[in-house]
């Protein structure tokens, strides 16, 4: 079953073009990496996919809805964590949490899911206090509160050390373990390696490559999605 | 409507955990009171000073939380993503300015409360002559007051600077409208400036209707159109 499909989607702003005709394909329980460089267009794509934004052309179906006229029907289906989104200073842990849950007709129970995500000792720590690890897990835990189907989750380990990077990596698996479709946007090939299923490259507003790691490796001639990267994108180490 | 409990206890948890805003909404307030009423002596035309001076900074606790502390927390929600997060959600734009204005009007409510407990207790105000009238004035000056706030924070780019727009309107429009100074102890110049900002038919209304006097349509009607353009204005230039 499909999750997500994109058939030529294109959305500019004042700067110029930032989606340029992409076409996608993201099966239901996989980890479909979206990776490129910087300004490729990423965030766009799945601001695009999650109703954030209004695209200016092409089709797109989420879980069989459109995420501008089905927006609010689509918002109770997927979970989203944003760039850089962040809760107000002195909101606690489990106010977070149960908040969100509040805004959803179907929630999980946001005790049970602070307690799997390894939250219930934070409950009452307020947002400004936690690490950067810690915020990652609690925003995990608030794209999940609603009982998704999909997740969008968009650069998630920007700023982690590599064990909190780590760790957050188990979590993910966890969310596909759980029938969920996870759909992760990323700049470390690193991490689209071990984690993905399948990976659109992105480069300029259109996908350059797609494929499983292992296709990508072969279709870039190199031992690693890395060099495959450089290979694929043009773009060189220095 | 779904989740509007949550946001507003929320809401209101966050705006009394933030020492300055419960500061200045509920201790400030009775710090003037106190400053004013040091001398005892009644207003020109006999009235007991207390009996204007509290309906007077109902206005003004509305006017710091309605001008000053939500557009505050409106713009320092857009500048820190606060709300793009939350748009990514199914709750409704609606009932989140909804609980916003509740949870910010609840301050003011208990800061108005505070006063008049105060008042009653120490310095023997007078119970209100005209109950109804009172709080229907209090309810569309918090209104009117907040919708020009929620254009403020519509608009202003960070928190930062929603506090100093906040603060640079509410504090002229309070000293001239009559919300610090009694309307009777000043000129008729300055009464005629301050009538013509949007606090002066909030805090007209609550006098008239703590005092038991007439209660102006007109009066009245200004704050419903203010709520009314200036909300609307708002809601349409909101960018989240």
């Amino acid at each position: 079953m499909t999750a997500i499909e994109m058939d030529g989607l294109r959305k500019s702003y004042k700067a110029g073009k930032a989606v340029d005709g992409v076409s996608l394909r993201v099966e239901r329980g996989e980890i479909f990496g979206i990776a490129g460089p910087n300004g490729a267009g990423k965030t766009t794509i799945v601001e695009c996919a999650s109703g954030l934004r209004r695209r200016d052309g092409g089709t797109l179906r989420v879980l069989g809805l459109d995420p501008q006229s089905d927006r609010r029907e689509l918002l109770q289906r997927i979970g989203v964590q944003l760039q850089e989104a962040a809760l107000p200073d002195a909101i606690k842990v489990g106010e977070a949490l149960r908040m969100y849950a509040s805004f959803y007709d179907k929630p999980a129970d946001w005790r049970e899911l602070m307690d799997e995500w390894g939250l219930t000792d934070k409950r009452r720590a307020g947002f400004a206090s936690l690490s950067g690890g810690w915020k990652q897990r609690l925003f995990i835990a608030l794209a999940l509160v609603g009982n998704p189907d999909v997740v969008f989750l968009d650069e998630l380990t920007t700023g982690l050390d590599p064990s909190a990077r780590r760790t957050t990596w188990g979590l993910i698996r966890e969310m596909r373990e759980r029938g969920v479709t996870v759909v992760l946007v990323t700049h470390f090939m690193d991490e689209a390696e071990a984690l993905c299923d399948r990976i659109a490259i992105v480069d300029q507003g259109r996908v350059v490559a797609e494929g499983s790691p292992r296709e990508l490796i072969t279709k870039g001639r190199s031992d690693s999605l890395e060099g495959a990267y450089f290979a694929l994108t043009g773009r060189d180490m220095a | 409507m779904k989740g509007i409990t949550q946001v507003i206890a929320v809401e209101l948890k966050l705006i009394m955990r933030d020492p300055m805003s419960a500061f200045f909404a509920l201790a400030f307030p009775l710090i003037m009171l106190w400053v004013k009423l040091r001398s005892g002596k009644p207003l020109p035309g006999g009235l007991p000073a207390v009996d204007a001076t509290v309906p007077m900074l109902s206005i003004f606790v509305i006017g710091l939380a309605a001008l000053v502390i939500l557009p505050a927390t409106l713009a320092g929600y857009r500048e820190r993503r606060v709300l793009k997060r939350l748009r990514a959600t199914p709750a409704s734009p609606t009932m989140l300015f909804g609980a916003q204005w509740v949870a910010h009007m609840s301050l003011a409510a208990i800061g108005t409360v505070l006063l008049i407990v105060i008042g009653l207790a120490v310095y023997g105000l007078t119970a209100p002559a005209n109950v109804g009238g009172f709080l229907l004035a209090w309810i569309l000056g918090a209104l009117s007051l907040s919708s020009i706030g929620l254009l403020v924070g519509a608009l202003v780019p960070s928190g930062r600077a929603a506090t100093v727009i906040g603060l640079s309107l509410f504090f002229p429009m309070g000293f001239l409208s009559g919300a610090i100074i009694p309307r009777e102890t000043m000129s008729g110049s300055m009464r005629a400036i301050g009538d013509l900002t949007p606090m002066a038919p909030a805090v007209q209304a609550v006098r008239d209707g703590w005092a038991g006097d007439a209660m102006s349509p007109v009066t009245l009607g200004v704050m419903v159109a203010i709520s009314i353009v200036a909300g609307g204005v708002a809601l349409r230039v909101f960018r989240w």
